[in-house]
Protein backbone atom coordinates (compact mmCIF):
# COMPACT_ATOMS: atom_id res chain seq x y z
CA UNK A 1 0.00 0.00 0.00
CA UNK A 2 2.78 2.30 0.72
CA UNK A 3 4.02 2.30 -2.81
CA UNK A 4 1.06 2.93 -4.56
CA UNK A 5 0.57 5.67 -1.48
CA UNK A 6 3.98 7.70 -2.45
CA UNK A 7 3.04 7.05 -6.25
CA UNK A 8 -0.44 8.51 -5.83
CA UNK A 9 0.30 11.00 -3.29
CA UNK A 10 -3.06 12.48 -2.80
CA UNK A 11 -2.76 14.19 0.12
CA UNK A 12 0.19 16.83 -1.19
CA UNK A 13 -2.31 18.02 -3.69
CA UNK A 14 0.80 20.75 -4.69
CA UNK A 15 3.18 18.34 -5.38
CA UNK A 16 1.01 17.03 -7.89
CA UNK A 17 1.82 19.79 -10.59
CA UNK A 18 -0.14 20.01 -13.66
CA UNK A 19 2.81 20.15 -15.81
CA UNK A 20 4.22 16.55 -14.91
CA UNK A 21 0.44 15.36 -13.59
CA UNK A 22 -0.95 11.46 -14.43
CA UNK A 23 -1.09 10.57 -17.33
CA UNK A 24 -4.75 9.53 -17.10
CA UNK A 25 -5.19 13.31 -15.99
CA UNK A 26 -3.09 14.57 -18.73
CA UNK A 27 -5.02 12.42 -21.33
CA UNK A 28 -8.22 13.08 -20.80
CA UNK A 29 -8.09 16.94 -21.46
CA UNK A 30 -5.50 16.97 -24.31
CA UNK A 31 -7.13 14.81 -26.80
CA UNK A 32 -10.06 16.40 -27.53
CA UNK A 33 -10.84 19.10 -25.09
CA UNK A 34 -9.83 23.11 -26.02
CA UNK A 35 -10.80 24.28 -28.91
CA UNK A 36 -11.41 21.95 -31.49
CA UNK A 37 -10.81 23.36 -35.08
CA UNK A 38 -10.23 21.20 -38.00
CA UNK A 39 -7.20 20.70 -39.05
CA UNK A 40 -5.87 19.80 -42.41
CA UNK A 41 -5.05 16.42 -41.34
CA UNK A 42 -7.41 14.45 -40.06
CA UNK A 43 -6.99 12.68 -36.79
CA UNK A 44 -9.90 11.34 -35.28
CA UNK A 45 -9.50 12.07 -31.94
CA UNK A 46 -12.82 10.01 -30.86
CA UNK A 47 -11.12 7.21 -32.51
CA UNK A 48 -7.79 7.25 -30.69
CA UNK A 49 -9.67 8.19 -27.27
CA UNK A 50 -11.11 4.96 -27.24
CA UNK A 51 -8.07 3.07 -28.19
CA UNK A 52 -6.44 4.94 -24.87
CA UNK A 53 -9.69 3.76 -22.77
CA UNK A 54 -7.10 0.81 -22.97
CA UNK A 55 -4.02 2.53 -23.59
CA UNK A 56 -4.34 4.69 -20.59
CA UNK A 57 -5.15 1.34 -18.56
CA UNK A 58 -1.87 -0.13 -19.71
CA UNK A 59 0.07 2.47 -18.84
CA UNK A 60 -1.23 3.43 -15.35
CA UNK A 61 -1.31 0.01 -14.83
CA UNK A 62 2.51 -0.82 -15.34
CA UNK A 63 2.95 2.46 -13.62
CA UNK A 64 1.18 1.40 -10.61
CA UNK A 65 2.52 -2.26 -11.27
CA UNK A 66 6.55 -1.31 -11.69
CA UNK A 67 6.18 0.20 -8.48
CA UNK A 68 4.80 -2.95 -6.70
CA UNK A 69 7.17 -4.65 -8.65
CA UNK A 70 4.91 -7.16 -10.57
CA UNK A 71 4.56 -7.64 -14.47
CA UNK A 72 1.21 -9.01 -15.18
CA UNK A 73 0.25 -7.13 -17.95
CA UNK A 74 2.48 -9.32 -20.12
CA UNK A 75 0.30 -11.98 -20.26
CA UNK A 76 -3.25 -10.15 -19.57
CA UNK A 77 -5.07 -10.64 -23.08
CA UNK A 78 -7.42 -7.91 -22.37
CA UNK A 79 -4.55 -5.47 -23.58
CA UNK A 80 -4.03 -7.06 -26.55
CA UNK A 81 -4.43 -4.65 -29.51
CA UNK A 82 -8.06 -3.84 -30.71
CA UNK A 83 -6.24 -4.67 -34.64
CA UNK A 84 -6.26 -7.68 -33.35
CA UNK A 85 -9.20 -8.30 -31.91
CA UNK A 86 -10.23 -6.70 -35.64
CA UNK A 87 -8.79 -9.29 -37.26
CA UNK A 88 -10.40 -12.16 -35.73
CA UNK A 89 -13.53 -10.54 -36.81
CA UNK A 90 -12.67 -9.83 -40.15
CA UNK A 91 -11.76 -13.66 -40.45
CA UNK A 92 -14.82 -15.11 -39.26
CA UNK A 93 -16.62 -12.97 -41.38
CA UNK A 94 -14.72 -14.30 -44.25
CA UNK A 95 -15.06 -17.82 -43.33
CA UNK A 96 -18.97 -16.60 -43.31
CA UNK A 97 -19.06 -15.31 -46.46
CA UNK A 98 -17.07 -18.06 -47.92
CA UNK A 99 -19.80 -20.91 -46.48
CA UNK A 100 -22.83 -18.92 -47.86
CA UNK A 101 -21.04 -19.61 -51.32
CA UNK A 102 -20.13 -23.08 -50.95
CA UNK A 103 -24.15 -23.62 -49.23
CA UNK A 104 -25.87 -20.64 -51.06
CA UNK A 105 -29.26 -22.93 -50.07
CA UNK A 106 -28.22 -23.12 -46.79
CA UNK A 107 -29.95 -21.95 -43.66
CA UNK A 108 -28.01 -19.12 -42.40
CA UNK A 109 -30.41 -17.44 -40.77
CA UNK A 110 -28.64 -17.40 -37.28
CA UNK A 111 -25.74 -15.72 -38.55
CA UNK A 112 -27.29 -12.11 -37.04
CA UNK A 113 -27.88 -13.86 -34.22
CA UNK A 114 -24.14 -15.72 -34.03
CA UNK A 115 -22.39 -12.26 -34.47
CA UNK A 116 -24.45 -10.37 -31.66
CA UNK A 117 -23.25 -13.74 -29.51
CA UNK A 118 -19.68 -13.26 -30.85
CA UNK A 119 -19.29 -9.68 -29.69
CA UNK A 120 -20.88 -10.86 -26.21
CA UNK A 121 -17.72 -13.16 -25.20
CA UNK A 122 -16.47 -12.55 -22.44
CA UNK A 123 -13.09 -12.25 -23.24
CA UNK A 124 -13.84 -10.07 -26.06
CA UNK A 125 -16.05 -8.07 -23.99
CA UNK A 126 -13.78 -6.20 -21.69
CA UNK A 127 -12.25 -3.68 -24.07
CA UNK A 128 -15.34 -3.08 -26.09
CA UNK A 129 -17.60 -2.49 -23.19
CA UNK A 130 -14.89 0.11 -21.98
CA UNK A 131 -14.73 1.40 -25.90
CA UNK A 132 -18.65 2.43 -25.42
CA UNK A 133 -18.76 3.70 -22.16
CA UNK A 134 -15.94 6.07 -23.21
CA UNK A 135 -18.31 6.75 -26.45
CA UNK A 136 -21.18 7.33 -24.23
CA UNK A 137 -19.04 9.61 -21.62
CA UNK A 138 -17.68 11.64 -23.81
CA UNK A 139 -21.25 12.49 -25.67
CA UNK A 140 -22.62 13.61 -22.16
CA UNK A 141 -19.52 15.78 -21.83
CA UNK A 142 -19.28 17.55 -25.48
CA UNK A 143 -22.70 17.15 -26.89
CA UNK A 144 -22.08 18.28 -30.68
CA UNK B 1 15.21 13.89 -40.99
CA UNK B 2 15.02 16.72 -38.60
CA UNK B 3 15.95 19.58 -41.19
CA UNK B 4 12.48 20.69 -41.37
CA UNK B 5 13.13 23.47 -43.27
CA UNK B 6 13.88 21.69 -46.46
CA UNK B 7 11.98 18.25 -45.70
CA UNK B 8 8.07 18.82 -46.34
CA UNK B 9 7.11 19.88 -42.98
CA UNK B 10 3.10 19.82 -41.50
CA UNK B 11 2.25 22.74 -38.77
CA UNK B 12 1.54 22.28 -35.60
CA UNK B 13 -0.45 24.37 -33.49
CA UNK B 14 -0.60 24.25 -29.77
CA UNK B 15 -2.39 27.01 -28.60
CA UNK B 16 -3.76 30.23 -28.56
CA UNK B 17 -3.43 33.54 -26.51
CA UNK B 18 -3.57 37.28 -26.29
CA UNK B 19 -0.24 39.27 -26.70
CA UNK B 20 3.02 37.67 -28.17
CA UNK B 21 4.51 37.63 -24.59
CA UNK B 22 8.30 36.13 -23.61
CA UNK B 23 9.78 33.60 -25.83
CA UNK B 24 9.18 29.86 -24.68
CA UNK B 25 11.70 28.54 -22.00
CA UNK B 26 14.47 27.10 -24.95
CA UNK B 27 14.68 23.82 -23.65
CA UNK B 28 10.92 23.09 -24.81
CA UNK B 29 11.55 21.10 -27.87
CA UNK B 30 7.77 20.31 -28.58
CA UNK B 31 7.14 17.12 -31.01
CA UNK B 32 9.58 14.77 -31.59
CA UNK B 33 11.92 15.66 -34.63
CA UNK B 34 9.74 18.51 -35.35
CA UNK B 35 11.58 21.98 -35.64
CA UNK B 36 12.29 24.47 -32.91
CA UNK B 37 8.67 26.16 -31.46
CA UNK B 38 7.48 29.28 -32.93
CA UNK B 39 5.72 32.24 -31.80
CA UNK B 40 3.16 33.12 -34.59
CA UNK B 41 0.53 36.00 -34.82
CA UNK B 42 -3.01 35.65 -35.88
CA UNK B 43 -4.66 39.30 -35.94
CA UNK B 44 -4.57 40.30 -32.82
CA UNK B 45 -3.93 36.53 -31.37
CA UNK B 46 -0.56 34.69 -30.93
CA UNK B 47 -0.25 30.98 -31.59
CA UNK B 48 2.50 29.17 -30.58
CA UNK B 49 3.44 26.41 -33.74
CA UNK B 50 5.86 24.04 -34.83
CA UNK B 51 7.05 22.39 -37.76
CA UNK B 52 7.13 18.62 -37.79
CA UNK B 53 7.73 16.29 -40.61
CA UNK B 54 5.07 15.27 -43.13
CA UNK B 55 5.97 11.91 -43.13
CA UNK B 56 5.35 10.96 -39.52
CA UNK B 57 2.88 13.22 -38.83
CA UNK B 58 0.68 12.20 -41.68
CA UNK B 59 -2.90 10.72 -40.78
CA UNK B 60 -1.80 6.97 -41.31
CA UNK B 61 1.61 7.57 -39.50
CA UNK B 62 0.00 9.57 -36.27
CA UNK B 63 -2.94 6.86 -36.05
CA UNK B 64 -0.33 4.44 -35.96
CA UNK B 65 1.96 5.95 -33.54
CA UNK B 66 -0.65 7.51 -31.27
CA UNK B 67 -2.09 3.61 -30.97
CA UNK B 68 1.22 2.35 -29.22
CA UNK B 69 1.37 3.72 -25.75
CA UNK B 70 4.57 5.11 -25.06
CA UNK B 71 4.26 6.79 -28.46
CA UNK B 72 1.42 8.65 -27.12
CA UNK B 73 2.19 9.15 -23.80
CA UNK B 74 5.34 10.61 -25.12
CA UNK B 75 3.37 13.11 -27.72
CA UNK B 76 0.48 13.83 -24.92
CA UNK B 77 3.27 15.15 -22.38
CA UNK B 78 5.53 17.31 -25.32
CA UNK B 79 2.04 18.79 -26.14
CA UNK B 80 0.99 19.60 -22.45
CA UNK B 81 4.47 20.92 -21.65
CA UNK B 82 4.37 23.47 -24.29
CA UNK B 83 0.56 24.57 -23.90
CA UNK B 84 1.56 24.96 -20.21
CA UNK B 85 4.47 26.67 -20.83
CA UNK B 86 3.06 29.47 -23.21
CA UNK B 87 -0.07 30.06 -20.51
CA UNK B 88 2.58 30.54 -17.84
CA UNK B 89 1.96 34.01 -18.61
CA UNK B 90 -0.92 34.91 -19.42
CA UNK B 91 -4.15 32.98 -20.38
CA UNK B 92 -4.32 30.69 -23.56
CA UNK B 93 -6.91 28.82 -24.95
CA UNK B 94 -5.02 25.18 -25.94
CA UNK B 95 -6.61 23.34 -29.00
CA UNK B 96 -6.53 19.37 -28.77
CA UNK B 97 -3.12 17.19 -29.67
CA UNK B 98 -2.23 17.20 -33.43
CA UNK B 99 -4.20 19.68 -34.85
CA UNK B 100 -1.93 19.95 -37.97
CA UNK B 101 -1.82 22.13 -41.20
CA UNK B 102 -0.19 21.31 -44.71
CA UNK B 103 1.33 25.35 -43.68
CA UNK B 104 1.94 27.90 -41.72
CA UNK B 105 -0.44 30.07 -43.99
CA UNK B 106 -3.42 27.26 -44.06
CA UNK B 107 -2.98 27.52 -40.00
CA UNK B 108 -3.21 31.31 -40.06
CA UNK B 109 -5.92 31.27 -42.30
CA UNK B 110 -8.02 28.53 -40.03
CA UNK B 111 -7.15 30.44 -36.80
CA UNK B 112 -8.05 33.61 -37.99
CA UNK B 113 -11.92 32.09 -38.87
CA UNK B 114 -12.42 31.33 -35.46
CA UNK B 115 -10.59 33.98 -33.64
CA UNK B 116 -14.51 35.06 -31.99
CA UNK B 117 -14.79 31.58 -30.80
CA UNK B 118 -10.39 32.05 -29.09
CA UNK B 119 -11.99 35.66 -27.60
CA UNK B 120 -14.83 34.42 -26.39
CA UNK B 121 -13.22 31.40 -24.50
CA UNK B 122 -10.07 33.60 -23.78
CA UNK B 123 -12.84 36.48 -21.58
CA UNK B 124 -13.73 32.98 -19.84
CA UNK B 125 -10.65 31.75 -18.54
CA UNK B 126 -8.38 34.92 -17.94
CA UNK B 127 -7.89 34.87 -14.04
CA UNK B 128 -8.67 31.38 -13.57
CA UNK B 129 -7.81 27.77 -13.58
CA UNK B 130 -8.83 24.24 -13.54
CA UNK B 131 -8.38 21.97 -11.03
CA UNK B 132 -9.20 18.73 -10.67
CA UNK B 133 -11.28 17.16 -7.37
CA UNK B 134 -11.48 13.11 -7.03
CA UNK B 135 -13.68 11.13 -4.67
CA UNK B 136 -12.28 7.54 -4.12
CA UNK B 137 -14.09 4.95 -2.39
CA UNK B 138 -10.95 2.97 -0.02
CA UNK B 139 -11.26 -0.57 0.25
CA UNK B 140 -11.82 -1.52 3.61
CA UNK B 141 -8.08 -2.44 5.40
CA UNK B 142 -9.50 -4.83 7.24
CA UNK B 143 -12.42 -7.48 6.79
CA UNK B 144 -15.45 -6.09 8.40
CA UNK B 145 -15.91 -7.91 12.02
CA UNK B 146 -18.63 -10.65 12.13
CA UNK B 147 -21.96 -8.70 13.11
CA UNK B 148 -22.92 -11.17 15.23
CA UNK B 149 -19.75 -12.94 17.09
CA UNK B 150 -21.23 -16.47 18.05
CA UNK B 151 -19.86 -17.56 21.19
CA UNK B 152 -19.49 -21.14 20.10
CA UNK B 153 -19.54 -22.18 16.57
CA UNK B 154 -21.81 -22.16 14.73
CA UNK B 155 -22.88 -24.89 12.47
CA UNK B 156 -21.80 -23.93 9.22
CA UNK B 157 -25.37 -23.67 7.50
CA UNK B 158 -26.68 -22.24 3.71
CA UNK B 159 -28.20 -20.28 5.22
CA UNK B 160 -25.73 -18.77 7.65
CA UNK B 161 -23.40 -18.62 4.68
CA UNK B 162 -26.04 -16.52 2.62
CA UNK B 163 -26.88 -14.14 5.52
CA UNK B 164 -23.15 -13.03 6.14
CA UNK B 165 -23.01 -12.53 2.10
CA UNK B 166 -26.05 -10.18 2.20
CA UNK B 167 -24.65 -8.80 5.34
CA UNK B 168 -21.45 -7.89 3.43
CA UNK B 169 -23.04 -7.01 0.47
CA UNK B 170 -25.26 -4.33 2.26
CA UNK B 171 -22.25 -2.50 4.37
CA UNK B 172 -20.41 -2.31 1.14
CA UNK B 173 -23.63 -0.22 -0.49
CA UNK B 174 -23.84 1.71 2.26
CA UNK B 175 -20.46 2.38 2.31
CA UNK B 176 -20.49 2.89 -1.20
CA UNK B 177 -23.76 5.72 -0.73
CA UNK B 178 -21.68 7.22 2.23
CA UNK B 179 -18.99 8.13 -0.31
CA UNK B 180 -21.33 9.04 -2.91
CA UNK B 181 -22.97 11.71 -0.35
CA UNK B 182 -19.50 12.89 0.68
CA UNK B 183 -18.66 13.70 -2.87
CA UNK B 184 -21.95 15.57 -3.29
CA UNK B 185 -20.97 17.35 -0.16
CA UNK B 186 -17.74 18.15 -1.65
CA UNK B 187 -19.21 19.08 -4.84
CA UNK B 188 -21.05 21.78 -3.86
CA UNK B 189 -18.80 23.31 -1.28
CA UNK B 190 -16.11 23.42 -4.31
CA UNK B 191 -19.16 25.13 -6.73
CA UNK B 192 -19.56 27.85 -4.23
CA UNK B 193 -15.77 28.74 -5.17
CA UNK B 194 -16.21 28.36 -8.99
CA UNK B 195 -17.72 29.90 -11.69
CA UNK B 196 -18.11 26.18 -13.75
CA UNK B 197 -17.87 22.54 -13.79
CA UNK B 198 -17.56 19.53 -15.42
CA UNK B 199 -18.15 15.50 -14.45
CA UNK B 200 -15.99 12.66 -16.29
CA UNK B 201 -15.77 9.45 -16.06
CA UNK B 202 -14.50 8.18 -12.87
CA UNK B 203 -11.06 6.87 -13.61
CA UNK B 204 -11.05 2.34 -13.34
CA UNK B 205 -10.02 -0.01 -10.72
CA UNK B 206 -6.49 -0.13 -13.85
CA UNK B 207 -5.98 3.55 -13.37
CA UNK B 208 -6.89 4.09 -9.88
CA UNK B 209 -5.28 0.59 -8.20
CA UNK B 210 -7.38 -1.87 -7.06
CA UNK B 211 -7.85 -0.85 -3.70
CA UNK B 212 -9.98 2.21 -4.79
CA UNK B 213 -13.28 3.14 -6.75
CA UNK B 214 -13.25 6.21 -8.16
CA UNK B 215 -16.47 7.93 -7.08
CA UNK B 216 -16.35 11.10 -8.55
CA UNK B 217 -14.64 12.69 -11.51
CA UNK B 218 -15.12 16.55 -11.70
CA UNK B 219 -13.05 19.74 -13.00
CA UNK B 220 -13.91 23.35 -11.63
CA UNK B 221 -13.02 26.45 -13.33
CA UNK B 222 -11.60 28.49 -10.09
CA UNK B 223 -10.40 32.26 -10.10
CA UNK B 224 -6.71 32.09 -9.56
CA UNK B 225 -7.23 34.31 -6.23
CA UNK B 226 -9.59 31.58 -4.15
CA UNK B 227 -6.80 28.71 -5.32
CA UNK B 228 -6.03 28.32 -1.55
CA UNK B 229 -9.51 28.71 -0.16
CA UNK B 230 -10.50 25.62 -2.51
CA UNK B 231 -7.40 23.90 -0.95
CA UNK B 232 -8.51 24.51 2.64
CA UNK B 233 -11.76 23.86 1.74
CA UNK B 234 -10.84 20.62 0.74
CA UNK B 235 -8.51 19.90 3.79
CA UNK B 236 -11.07 21.02 5.85
CA UNK B 237 -13.85 18.28 4.36
CA UNK B 238 -11.79 15.35 4.08
CA UNK B 239 -11.84 15.72 8.39
CA UNK B 240 -15.60 15.28 8.44
CA UNK B 241 -17.04 11.98 9.30
CA UNK B 242 -18.91 11.26 5.83
CA UNK B 243 -14.79 11.03 4.54
CA UNK B 244 -14.03 8.35 6.88
CA UNK B 245 -13.73 5.78 3.96
CA UNK B 246 -13.05 8.01 1.00
CA UNK B 247 -9.99 9.55 -0.38
CA UNK B 248 -10.05 12.97 -1.85
CA UNK B 249 -7.37 14.33 -4.48
CA UNK B 250 -7.36 17.26 -6.00
CA UNK B 251 -4.68 18.01 -8.76
CA UNK B 252 -4.30 21.88 -9.96
CA UNK B 253 -4.16 24.36 -11.07
CA UNK B 254 -4.60 23.12 -14.82
CA UNK B 255 -4.38 25.07 -18.40
CA UNK B 256 -8.48 25.15 -18.21
CA UNK B 257 -8.79 22.63 -20.98
CA UNK B 258 -12.08 21.69 -20.19
CA UNK B 259 -13.56 25.22 -19.95
CA UNK B 260 -12.37 27.33 -23.13
CA UNK B 261 -15.05 25.51 -25.57
CA UNK B 262 -18.51 26.38 -24.16
CA UNK B 263 -20.44 23.25 -24.68
CA UNK B 264 -18.18 21.10 -22.85
CA UNK B 265 -19.13 22.47 -19.36
CA UNK B 266 -22.11 23.57 -16.75
CA UNK B 267 -21.81 27.11 -16.17
CA UNK B 268 -22.33 27.95 -12.12
CA UNK B 269 -24.83 30.75 -11.42
CA UNK B 270 -22.97 34.01 -10.86
CA UNK B 271 -23.49 34.89 -7.55
CA UNK B 272 -24.10 32.56 -4.73
CA UNK B 273 -27.62 33.40 -4.13
CA UNK B 274 -28.09 32.79 -7.35
CA UNK B 275 -26.47 28.94 -7.26
CA UNK B 276 -29.35 26.26 -8.23
CA UNK B 277 -30.34 24.15 -4.89
CA UNK B 278 -28.06 21.75 -4.50
CA UNK B 279 -30.88 18.89 -5.98
CA UNK B 280 -30.24 20.91 -9.25
CA UNK B 281 -27.80 18.45 -11.09
CA UNK B 282 -25.52 19.34 -13.82
CA UNK B 283 -26.66 17.60 -17.15
CA UNK B 284 -24.13 15.08 -17.18
CA UNK B 285 -23.83 14.15 -13.71
CA UNK B 286 -26.34 11.26 -13.52
CA UNK B 287 -24.42 7.82 -14.96
CA UNK B 288 -21.13 9.02 -13.87
CA UNK B 289 -21.68 8.62 -10.09
CA UNK B 290 -22.11 4.72 -10.87
CA UNK B 291 -19.25 2.96 -9.42
CA UNK B 292 -17.73 0.61 -12.62
CA UNK B 293 -19.29 -2.49 -11.88
CA UNK B 294 -16.02 -4.71 -12.30
CA UNK B 295 -14.45 -2.32 -9.82
CA UNK B 296 -17.60 -2.64 -6.97
CA UNK B 297 -17.13 -6.29 -7.84
CA UNK B 298 -13.39 -6.84 -7.05
CA UNK B 299 -14.12 -5.22 -3.93
CA UNK B 300 -15.32 -7.98 -1.42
Amino acid sequence: MSDLDTWRTPQAPHAVGPADGSLADILERVLDKGIVIAGDIKIDLLDIELLTIRVRLFIASVDTARKAGIDWWETDPALSSRAARDDLREENRRLRDRLDELDPAGDHADRKDRELRQDHQPHQDHGSRQDRDSRQDRTKETPR
Amino acid sequence: MTDTTTAPHAVCVFAVRRGRGPDLPPALSGHEGGGPLRLMPVGALWSVVQDVPSDTYSEESLHGRLSEPATLERCVRAHHAVVTAFAARGAAIPLPLATLFHSQERARTALLAHAPRFERGLARIAGRAEWAVKVNLLATSAPAPEPTPAPTPTPATGRAYLNRLRERGQAREQRRERAVQAAELLDRAVLSLADATVRRRPHSAEVTGRDRAQIMNAAYLVPEDRAAELLALVEQLRAAPEFQDSEVEVTGPWVPYSFVDAASFTEVASSPGDRPPATAEPRDRGPHETVPQDAAGSRA
